[in-house]
């Protein structure tokens, strides 16, 4: 298959494939700012985990339900948990979410084991990151909170960004930093439940932390991070489909080892410059 | 002590802490309009506490907290935090930082318009950054990051500049300057200045009313009162000598081996 075919296929064959990557790429990428500012990566990755074991359970015999809603009931429940249990000064954050984090991997695999076979095989597909299946009710979904979740944080800019930057000033300035800490977890916890559910936990949680990386990499002002890092997450999703196709590979670690050399080509160009 | 209705912050038999945990029992002050005052005392006796309370951040367990007489009013504030405090991963410029001090006035939604940036200009004048505006706050020294940060606090044009350890850390020059920099704006500008320090040389030279803090045990009082040798000696379990060189409060401990 020559090129053109590949990319005429993915267009008329795959447009959900593409359009849904492209779409969660650029959310978890603008989101991913914050995350990686914050230094709470790993909140990200016990996320992604959360969401699959959410899917997982929505798959049991006696779970009726659209497995994104089965995501995002249990992203959101323990998003809330986490503004509680974070701000505990006896365990540690980092142990908190790593509890969680193997907590959501043991469950998602139970889950799995009582799963009828052929739900297993829909799972297997989101842990494996083949997402050239992606229907367009999901795609539909996942544009919608894009939409609601870009204007929540565009709109309220300034909070996010002067909680985030210094919150015991930002209370001063009567803004309430632990409920907006928590809008922001709920916006991240939403944007995983759904994307994971589209293009599965290896590609959110990558495309949470390595576009915002490499912005902070050549970015020299706060706005310019954010637009790079948005900008470094449109590339790999087409990049990343054309190869799968190409080499016969899996979409999802395709898409985030594209992603993974573009971060390390902007690291090696930026120790050239400096 | 001296308290009034028209104070500008008045605490009435007010109990601090968190949970269970009481840091300050039934302390009763109040803070003038135009007053300097100095928060002192040792390692984790509670002089944070104090000022999140003065700040609206922790609520009183016992007692009131007033404004102008008045529970419900809120103060207009220019908090500096400990400059350790902030992690600025973000390549945020020291405009950015000092429109920040704006916000509070902006609210949630609205955008700053050219009166929020001349008033960060004017703010990064009287600390004289105004040439770092575009600077990255990350790459500035200590002493520029606080005076950067005292900057927005005066970009929220308070009615009470409070601070955290503002020379914390920092060398001999740094130190002064930020000092008469303070200084600079209660004398001139009639503003209202709380600062919390451990260092009691900074404070004895530059304030006119002390509140020591101990763990469970507070005094209020002019610089002489409170930072007397036999009270310093007592509090920090050590020899304190206090003197005057040059015009200038001197403090200092004698360890228990010398």
């Amino acid at each position: 298959m020559s090129d053109v075919e590949i990319f005429r296929t993915i267009i008329t064959e795959f447009p959900y494939a593409l359009l849904g990557s492209l779409v969660a790429a650029l959310l978890c990428a603008y989101l991913g700012v914050y995350v990686v500012s914050k230094r709470v990566v790993f909140v990200g990755a016990t996320l992604t985990q959360v969401a699959v074991a959410g899917i997982a359970f929505s798959h049991l015999p006696f779970a009726d339900f659209e497995p994104v809603y089965g995501s995002m009931v249990f992203t959101v429940l323990v998003t809330m948990s986490f503004a509680w249990m974070l701000q505990s000064k006896t365990v540690p954050r980092d142990t908190v979410l790593g509890a969680s984090f193997v907590a959501a991997i043991a469950l998602r695999i139970l889950m799995i084991q009582k799963s009828a076979a052929a739900e297993v095989s829909e799972i297997e597909a989101i842990l494996k990151g083949d997402i050239l299946f992606v229907t367009a009710q999901q795609f539909h979904l996942l544009l919608g909170v894009f939409l609601v979740l870009m204007a929540i944080h565009l709109l309220f800019y300034k909070a996010f960004i002067f909680v985030s930057f210094d919150a015991e000033t930002a209370t001063t300035q009567g803004f309430n930093a632990r409920a907006w800490e928590l809008v922001f977890y709920l916006t991240v916890g939403v944007a995983v439940s759904v994307a994971t559910r589209v293009v599965g936990d290896v590609f959110v949680f990558g495309f949470l932390v390595i576009p915002a990386a490499g912005a902070m990499l050549t970015a020299r002002k706060v706005k310019n991070i954010f637009l790079l890092s948005v900008l470094y997450a449109s590339l790999p999703p087409i990049a990343g489909l054309y190869l799968a196709f190409k080499l016969d590979l899996p979409a999802g670690p395709t898409t985030v080892t594209t992603a993974l050399l573009l971060l390390l080509g902007t690291w090696v160009l930026s120790k050239f410059k400096h | 002590m001296k308290t009034s209705d028209q104070a500008l912050v008045q605490f009435e038999a007010v109990t601090l802490g968190y949970r269970r945990k009481i840091i300050a029992n039934n302390v009763s002050f109040s803070i003038e309009e135009g007053e300097f005052v100095g928060i002192v005392g040792p390692n984790g006796s509670g002089k944070t506490t104090i000022v999140r309370a003065i700040l609206g951040i922790l609520k009183p367990q016992r007692g009131t907290v007033k404004v102008r007489g008045r529970s419900s009013e809120r103060l207009r504030i220019g908090y500096v935090p400990q400059r350790d405090s902030i992690d600025p991963i973000m390549p945020f410029t020291v405009f950015d930082v000092v429109m920040m001090g704006r916000y509070g006035r902006l609210g949630l939604v609205r955008v700053p318009t050219s009166t929020d940036r001349s008033s960060v200009l004017e703010a990064l004048a009287h600390v004289d950054l105004l040439d770092y505006a575009s600077s990255s706050y990350r790459d500035l020294s200590g002493g520029q990051k606080q005076r950067a940060l005292i900057a927005r606090a005066l970009a929220a044009e308070p009615e009470i500049l409070i601070l955290d350890e503002p020379t914390n850390g920092m060398d001999l020059a740094s130190r002064t300057a930020i000092m008469d920099l303070i200084k600079h704006f209660h004398s001139e500008h009639g503003l209202t200045v709380i600062m919390v320090s451990h260092l009691l040389s900074d404070v004895a030279n530059y304030v006119k009313k002390i509140m020591l803090v101990e763990l469970q045990f507070f005094q209020v009082g002019s610089v002489d009162e409170i930072l007397s040798e036999a009270n310093l000696t007592r509090i920090y379990n050590l020899p304190v000598t206090v003197g005057e060189w040059m015009g200038t409060k001197v403090i200092i401990a004698r360890g228990k081996s010398v």
